[in-house]
């Protein structure tokens, strides 16, 4: 049992790479970029001590690319990044979605536009993670607000991307990436770790674009008895180029439908004292602990406040928060932005109840007394 | 394995070729398939990976794996191709913008960094598929479509970039000498490490016709009156020689590559702490 | 026993503020059970300017990281000494090192100054006086058991026995400044 579970004191960033590894990846490229450094270097010691692979790419755009084409060629694979590689990535981000690729891309975001402060937090990658890249599409985003979360979530973050033949973004922040926390560094079993489907047909016969029953097609290496082609351009079941307009309709919703209508089996959501309570914050990521620290004083005051934590972003749930707005009397979301999640729940607000953002764009991180504050303009 | 022929690597029925009359892509085409013929390569274990651009189609037509990307990083995906399963052959081709203009910087680190690729850029001296704009081999003074008065930017040597970025294997060839390039792709794929061949090749819809060369037999005759070897190019003076497409090749030297020294890599770490 | 401290080390960029933080999170978490974390804030430079680091240890959830109010500020630096003296309340401990910090200023919290980087230089490296300061601030407070720590440098510096040796010193010397 002590040989399986390590307990360590910890970066988010050092968890996040051994979560990667944990899940079985065994490919990182990347380019070295605060605050997400520390994935690229624990992942140049740990990954080649398991047979993995590390290769330093020349810029963001190699990177994804690199670990597109590794995953392909059969290897779990995975990249880190912050805001400005972000979005040099988003080009091939989208190679992933179109030739269902999977692999798990790391953004711990810190403050922007642009090259921003670098070493400062924020949450202002938001709406990017979910349209950065061009075209309709659907996509995975889960965000975690412990070192612990760095861990579990990207065994998760891999399962998905494994079982929905997607790329998966595991949106961090400076605040999670580097804190250091304690966390219990668990051995997964076989059957906690999902693989891709390979497929079992003929060679002959194989399409890797052909979706079984389930929706998702198998994905078979290169270098095995399937000889067969991915393209990021709009192609037909066999990966070959085919511009007709049916064609394209059906891949293009597809790309969105296989994560959109599977949203039960991939939302996670946490819940937080919201048995009894009047008021609820609706939160993600770093300001999660800030939330539950509100939480916490305004419970001592007598208050009736409860947490909602949106672990998975995207796609985002709206029946979790749709229910939450039927029973409260008010929401407030606080974000280390000006207002991204908050459109979201918006948008599910049936009720018309008060819902009131937190917003925090200067570097630091949201104070439990700022998300207090934003409690007592809702209840006015 | 049953015996290869050069036509069991093409997909014929993506038949007819998508390209212009006169372009030299089929030419660059029936070379590979024939070194793969040559080579007997194995299907299975080949994969073709290229970019964007009318060069970029090339995979279509080839029977083996295939990775098409996106514009300029055809490179970097099969940088990751080939890491991950080092026993697969991989083949890029790009097309002069596609792996020398927007995809320069992956050049060079390619070529530094040692993967066991093959890279072929066919370099048809401007952007075709996007109709005739200027990229970073374009000739200067010559015309094309955002070119209008003449190119007033030097083109690159690509041999020589590839060269300076440390390719152990870098040579040049022509479409009008098919069989010299067929036999330059053969060396290339048989290269342990990163191995570069440029592909001169026409381009008669675009720069041809901006540059008094409207039809294929024209502009292979031009290519053809403007090549020299590199003994031949020895003798010429610098302005002389710069004007010149110097065709043989260039490098041909023994370095270990990316994947051997990782090799050593994951004993020194199985040691660490 | 108090369920939650709110520690504050800061110093300037270089002295092993992290270094000596995590330990301290490494003896609460891995050898005592209880939860920590540590966070830090710095410049973009490696060295010379204000930094700090938060850590918080107990034996509940942690939720906000950052320090809220303080238990006890270590200062290695007059640039740290100053952003917190005035600030404190009756409650806090201030430990300033005596050598660095010159000008001493009137705080309603209780402070305390030891020569803590002289003493690491007299055990042979001034780059220890952030593990003296780390005994001075477990003793004072108690927030965890001397053994944890001392478990926590072993484990730390696994493969070095001499670095561990020089920081045990270190800690035991610090522990020692503090008069029962």
């Amino acid at each position: 049992m002590e040989q399986n579970r390590r307990i360590r004191f910890i970066q988010g960033n050092e968890a996040i790479a051994e979560g990667a590894i944990a899940a079985g990846a065994r490919f990182y490229a990347g380019y070295p970029i605060t605050p997400s450094s520390e994935v690229a270097e624990v992942s140049s010691v740990r990954l080649p001590q398991v047979g993995g692979l590390y290769v330093q790419m020349e810029d963001e755009i190699g990177s994804i690319a690199a670990i597109i084409g590794a995953s392909v060629a059969g290897k779990k694979s995975y990249t880190a990044t912050s805001g400005p590689g972000f979005s040099l990535m988003q080009e091939n981000l989208g190679v992933a979605v179109m030739a269902e690729v999977p692999c798990v891309i790391i953004d711990v975001q810190r403050s922007g536009p642009s090259t921003g402060l670098a070493t400062k937090p924020a949450q202002g990658d938001v709406m990017q993670s979910r349209w950065g890249t061009h075209g309709d599409h659907g996509i995975i985003v889960i965000s975690p607000s412990s070192v612990q979360d760095c861990y579990d979530l990207t065994i998760q973050a891999f399962n998905l991307s494994e079982k929905y033949r997607t790329p998966v973004i595991f949106l961090a922040d400076e605040i999670v990436g580097h804190m250091r926390e304690k966390a219990v560094l668990w051995e997964p079993s076989p059957d906690q770790i999902i693989n891709r489907k390979k497929p079992t047909c003929d060679p002959k016969d194989y399409k890797p674009f052909k979706p079984d029953e389930d929706g998702i097609a198998p994905l078979a290496a290169y270098g095995s008895e399937y000889v067969f082609r991915v393209s990021g351009s709009t192609h037909d079941e066999t990966g070959f180029a085919n511009s007709k307009p049916d064609n394209a309709d059906r891949f293009i919703r597809h790309y969105t439908d296989k994560i959109e209508k599977n949203k039960k089996d991939i939302v996670i959501l946490r819940r937080f004292n919201l048995e009894d309570a009047e008021y609820a914050i609706v939160t993600f990521g770093c300001s999660t602990r800030s939330a539950l620290e509100a939480m916490k004083i305004a419970r001592n005051m007598g208050k009736k406040v409860g947490v909602l934590q949106l672990v998975t972003l995207w796609p985002f749930a709206d029946d979790g928060v749709r229910e939450l707005c039927r029973k409260v009397k008010g929401v407030v979301v606080p974000e280390m932005n000006l207002g991204q999640v908050i459109r979201e729940v918006k948008r599910v607000n049936e009720n018309n109840i008060p819902i009131v953002g937190v917003n925090k764009v200067n570097s630091e991180a949201i104070t439990p007394f700022e998300i207090l504050a934003g409690i007592e303009e809702v209840e006015r | 394995m049953s015996n290869m022929k050069f036509d069991d690597y093409l997909v014929k029925n993506k038949f007819p070729l998508f390209w212009c009359g006169g372009c030299g892509n089929g030419n660059v085409l029936g070379a590979i398939v024939r070194a793969f013929e040559e080579l007997q390569l194995d299907r299975k274990n080949t994969v073709v990976v290229t970019g964007i651009g009318c060069w970029g189609k090339a995979d279509d037509y080839i029977n083996t794996n295939a990775f098409h990307g996106t514009h300029g990083r055809a490179l970097a995906f099969a940088t990751g191709i080939k890491l991950a399963n080092p026993e697969l052959k991989v083949l890029v081709l790009m097309g002069d913008g596609d792996g020398a203009t927007i995809g320069g910087n992956h050049l060079i680190h390619a070529a530094r960094r040692n993967v066991d690729l093959t890279a072929i850029v066919v370099n048809n001296l401007n952007y075709g598929m996007t109709g005739g704009q200027y990229s970073g081999t374009t000739p200067e003074a010559s015309y094309t479509s955002t070119s209008p008065y003449g190119h007033i930017e030097q083109g690159f040597d690509l041999c020589k970039l590839v060269e300076g970025a440390g390719a152990p294997y870098v040579a040049r060839g022509s479409v009008y000498n098919i069989v010299q390039l067929q036999k330059l792709i053969v060396e290339a794929l048989n290269k342990k490490g990163f191995s570069f061949v440029e592909a001169i090749a026409p381009c008669p819809t675009h720069f041809g016709r901006r540059n008094g060369m409207k039809t294929g037999p024209k502009m292979l005759n031009w290519i053809k009156e403007n090549s020299v070897n590199i003994k031949q190019a020895e003798k010429l003076s610098p302005e002389e020689r710069e004007k010149k497409f110097v065709l043989g090749k260039f490098v041909d030297r023994d370095k270990e590559d990316y994947s051997t020294k990782y090799e050593k890599i994951f004993a020194i770490a199985e040691n660490a702490e | 026993m108090k369920e939650r401290w709110e520690i504050i080390l800061s110093g300037v960029g270089g002295q092993g503020l992290i270094v000596s933080g995590s330990i301290l999170g490494e003896a609460a978490t891995i050898y005592e059970n209880k939860n920590a974390t540590l966070t830090s804030s710095y410049g973009t430079e490696t060295r010379g300017t204000f930094t700090k680091s938060d850590i918080i240890i107990s034996d509940g959830d942690i939720y906000y990281p950052e320090v809220m109010k303080e238990d006890a500020v270590l200062a290695l630096a007059q640039v740290a000494y100053n952003r917190y003296v005035g600030s404190l309340d009756e409650e806090a401990v201030l430990i300033y090192d005596s050598g660095l910090v010159e000008d001493v200023k009137a705080s309603r919290a209780k402070q305390l100054g030891f020569p803590i980087t002289d003493i690491a230089r007299e055990l042979g490296n001034p780059a220890v006086a952030n593990i003296v300061a780390l005994g001075i601030i477990v003793k004072l407070t108690g927030v965890v058991s001397p053994e944890a720590v001392v478990k926590a440098i072993e484990g730390r510096f696994i493969k070095k026995p001499r670095v561990v040796e020089l920081n045990t010193k270190a800690f035991n010397r610090g522990m020692e400044l503090v008069k029962d």
